[in-house]
Formats: C-alpha cells, structure tokens, sequence
C-alpha cells in the first residue's frame, strides 16, 4: 500500500499539471503569441510551482509518471491521420520518403555534429538526437540509443518552439514553390508546434506538416535498432 | 467461397461501428487495447519495435482492410491526439534537475537546436521542392510520350 502522502502528492502533482496545462490553452486562445503557447507556458508554470515548493524532479514524476503512459495509446492514434491522408501518400510517396530521409539524415548528423564541435558529449549527445522528431516517438529513440527520454523531451519542446519561430522567417528566404515544400519544413523541422503553424499558413500545408510529422516519427522508430548498433 | 471473408469482415464493420459510433470512451478503450497487445507481442517476440508501434500498424491494419471504418475512431483518437502535450509536459520537467543549463551548458544546447533545426528546415524543404518539380516534370514527359 502507498502511503498517504504518497497518495497526495500524486492527486496534488496531477491535479496541477492537467490545470496549468488547460490553463495555458485558455490564455493562449486569449492572447495568442509563440511565449504564451502551452507548450512554452505549461512547463515553465510548472517549473515555477515545483521550485517553490522545493519539489525535485524525482518527486515530480513520481506523481505524474501514469500521464506519461498515455503517451502509448497516442501513438497508436496516430494511425488515424495516417489512414486520413492515404490519399496524399499514394501520390507522393517517393517525394515524401526522399524529403523524410533527408531531413532525418540531417537532423541526426547535425546534432552529433554540432554537439561534437561544442564539445557536448555522453548522454546529452545521445539525448540530442532525435530532438526533430514527435516526442512520443523521440522518447522511445532516445531510450533505445541510450539517451535519457525525458532530457530528450525538453529538447523536443525547444526544437518545436525554435522551428515555429524560425520556419516562418525562412519561409521569406527560400524560393520553394510548393505547398508540400512549405509543410514538410513545418512537419520535420518543428513537429507539433510546426504542424500549428502550418495550419495558420494554410489547410494543405497543415495536413502535409501533420503527415510529415508522424511519418517521421514512425520512419525513426523503425531505424532506431541501426542507429543504436552504429553508435554502440 | 470468396465472397464469405469479405462479407463477415463487413459484419464486423458494421457491429464496431454500432457499439463504438458516438461514445469516445469506447473508441479510446479500443485504441489502448491494441496497445496492449502490441506491447505484449513486442515483449514476447524481442522485436526491437515499441509496442505502441505495432498496435499503431494494427490500427492501420483494421483501418485498410475496413474492418474498422475512419468514422468509428476518429473523434476518440482525436481526444487523445489533441491533448498529446498534457502527456509528455512531465518529462519536460527534467529540467529540474539540470541546473548547468543555466549556464554555458544551456547555451551550447539551445546553439545546436537552433542552428540543427534550421539546417533540417532548409535541407528537407529544398529537398521536397526539387523532389516535386522532378516528379511534375516526369510526369509530363509520360503524358507527352
């Protein structure tokens, strides 16, 4: 049996993620805007809440660990917008495959490079590398590579907000003539919050940006095994 | 004799989609049952793919075949989908426990994110562009000949 306190501190850290995090979906449907975003202000709520409670991470997700389980059954769901846009796949397949290794190519390689020159090495390096992917997937890499997951997190949420910002400014700078183009950036560079702002840019980009996004996902996952055994 | 699979698959459409058409609940018990069973196939065999994986490959599976019908799971997938940050924000918290982010380590990190993530962008981006016009172009060529 778990303690009583225990039992609080879990009710107690649950009940204040789930409110901060549609609390920030609230403010940010009021004041929309990239630090306003619940991907920026729900963390950083909370990080605020645990350090004035003197609450260390352990602690934390201690209580909301069961949160995180569901990240199982999402992935599953993500067959939906898969089956959803079969349309597009069957008729861009080889364009989507050519655009999704290349950019997975890239991501890897310039995170191991980057952190290399930088002279980041061990873990946070490991960590690093699947930060262009979804995080329910990135997790599961980053475990596989012997990163830690829930580092790899933190960089996904920062890749994501990074990508959004960035994505649009580089969308005035390059020449791209196509709506596949423009939401294939937003899919691989940015995922989730890349995906948002595709949406904004418009319909066709948002369900390429969404498709990209979770083909990524899946296309890493299935490669990971070779990534690992390379790196080992 | 071929046209009993189909008609029993059929069957079987129509029954889900009766008992899971309207109620979310059910339709996310279905998606975290496959799950289930994707994670104990993957654990029993040693494939080195998640379960989560495989019961999404499932999905599409039943999906494909129409055993399933899109309309059946869309909107409780969505309830899952549209909430995905409320599920992995715990994990962002490890920051916690990092307090050399907050010096040259955090600069280092946030330097390769940034300049990695607009080297994808460009690189995917221009990669997808070239891909298409290949293809545009090829396509016509077939249509001319």
């Amino acid at each position: 049996m778990p303690s009583l306190e225990t039992i609080l501190i879990t009710v107690f850290w649950s009940a204040a993620t789930i409110a901060i995090y549609l609390l920030s979906k609230r403010t940010y449907r009021r004041w929309p805007a990239i630090w306003s975003s619940p991907l920026v202000l729900t963390p950083v709520l909370l990080a605020a809440l645990a350090l004035s409670l003197h609450t260390t991470y352990s602690e934390y997700i201690g209580a909301t660990r069961w949160l995180m389980a569901i990240l199982g059954p999402v992935t599953v769901a993500f067959a939906i917008p898969i089956y959803e846009q079969r349309a597009m796949i069957m008729r861009y397949w080889p364009v989507l495959a050519f655009g999704i290794v290349v950019g997975s190519g890239t991501a890897i390689l310039t995170a191991w490079a980057l952190a290399s020159l930088l002279s980041i090495d061990g873990m946070l390096r490991l960590s690093l590398l699947p930060r262009s992917v979804s995080s329910p997937f990135a997790m599961a890499i980053s475990e596989k590579v012997g990163g830690v997951p829930d580092l790899t997190a933190l960089f996904v949420v920062i890749t994501g907000v990074a990508g959004a910002a960035l994505g649009e400014k580089l969308l005035r700078i390059l020449p791209l003539k196509s709506s596949l183009a423009r939401g294939a950036l937003f899919g691989m560079g940015a995922h989730g919050a890349g995906v948002a702002k595709a949406n904004q840019i418009g319909a066709e980009e948002g369900s390429v940006a969404g498709l990209v996004m979770v083909l990524v996902g899946l296309v890493n996952v299935l490669a990971a095994p070779i990534l690992a055994y390379i790196l080992r | 004799m071929n046209r009993t699979p189909s008609v029993t698959k059929r069957k079987t459409a129509i029954l889900l989609h009766k008992s899971l058409h309207g109620n979310r609940l059910a339709q996310v018990a279905l998606i975290v049952l496959l799950w289930l069973a994707g994670e104990a196939v993957s654990r029993s065999t040693g494939l080195p793919i998640p379960g989560s994986v495989l019961g999404l490959f499932a999905l599409l599976y039943l999906l494909i075949t129409g055993t399933i019908r899109l309309s059946t799971m869309r909107r409780g997938a969505n309830v899952l989908l549209a909430d995905m940050l409320l599920f992995f924000v715990p994990a962002v918290l490890a920051v916690l426990d990092h307090s050399e982010f907050l010096g040259l380590v955090g600069l280092k990190v946030l330097a390769v994110i940034f300049a990695g993530t607009l080297m994808v962008m460009c690189m995917t981006a221009l990669a997808v562009d070239v891909g298409y016009r290949l293809m545009l172009r090829m396509e016509s060529k077939h249509a001319v000949s």
